[in-house]
């Protein structure tokens, strides 16, 4: 078996210009402290505080969405998140992926591209109607208001991609761009 | 009646309720993933507050980020207060924001745009 060719892996990291990426099974105690070492770089960089803070909301969103799938789900691997903080052309991009399955990935996609067609006015219509709706009891969290908030903050309509693994589970991820 | 603390973690702000002075106090960032089983005591708190007593209720919010649960349990307990509001209560909202972040302030103006008391978004 051979080494692990970490050169590779560091010139891919410079080249898509990634600062930050975690690959694993996520906790809420690893949320924290990434997110504290997002902040503390962001902090490092001289951003402004504003921009910062979207940079950061989008982080926590994706990645509790990831915690909140996996919790209801019950999917094998489906713990396993993959995020990515990145920066390019005065851009910074926060992305995340995990498996679900298809059909839950499907209608995101479809979610997400209804989403994009929206102009600001109409997302935040949107939000405030989220806002108002009452909260299934069950449900510990997932106000259902996270997706229509990260595009509201997206500079640019969010992408997501839905990468078929069998006919059961595919691979979803999303990016956000503040 | 019972006064409120919880002490704020990194994910969580710091709470405290004073029945005699009617002043809920929030410090702190919240992005907790467990929002409603977090706050249940203090959204209790406040609606025992407004049932029970006859005192005016203030809100003196320090928040910086909110995870969209959080903004969810804090519009209901705004919802609430405004419900009282209208039957003649007195309550209400100070917002503090560092005044190099805008991003706390709009969070707050959008929750001030569907509140009809006395809701003071205040830069420091």
């Amino acid at each position: 078996m051979s080494a692990p060719n970490l050169y590779d892996l560091r010139e891919r990291f410079e080249k898509d210009r990634i600062l930050l990426c975690f690959n694993g099974p996520i906790s809420r105690s690893l949320i924290e402290e990434i997110g504290n070492a997002l902040k503390n770089y962001l902090k490092s960089e001289q951003m402004s505080p504003a921009c910062a803070l979207d940079v950061f909301a989008a982080y926590i969103e994706l990645t509790q969405n990831i915690r909140h799938y996996a919790a209801s789900s019950q999917l094998p691997g489906v713990e396993v998140a993959t995020v990515i903080v990145s920066y390019d052309e005065g851009y910074y991009r926060v992305s995340a992926g995990n498996i679900v399955k298809a059909k839950d990935g499907e209608a995101l996609v479809a979610r997400i591209e209804a989403l994009a067609k929206l102009d600001k006015t109409d997302l935040k219509a949107l939000y405030k109607t989220q806002l108002r709706k009452p909260r299934d009891e069950n449900a510990v969290t997932g106000a259902g208001l996270g997706l229509i908030d990260m595009a509201r903050k997206s500079s640019k309509p969010m992408e997501a991609s839905l990468q078929m693994i069998d006919g059961e589970t595919a691979y979803f991820s999303l990016s956000i761009e503040i | 009646m019972k006064d409120l603390r919880i002490d704020g973690t990194i994910s969580s702000p710091t709470v405290i309720a004073s029945w005699q002075e009617g002043v809920l106090y929030m410090e702190g960032d919240s992005y907790p993933e467990n929002s409603y089983e977090l706050y249940a005591e203090m959204v209790a708190w406040v609606s025992q507050y407004l049932a029970q007593s006859t005192s005016p209720l203030t809100l003196e919010l320090s928040l910086l980020y909110l995870n969209t649960s959080s903004i969810k349990v804090m519009m209901d307990i705004f919802d609430e207060m405004e419900e009282y509001f209208q039957q003649g209560r007195q309550v209400s909202v100070n917002w503090y924001f560092d005044v190099d972040n805008e991003r706390v302030a709009e969070l707050a103006e959008e929750f001030k745009e569907d509140c009809h008391f006395p809701f003071q978004i205040i830069g420091k």
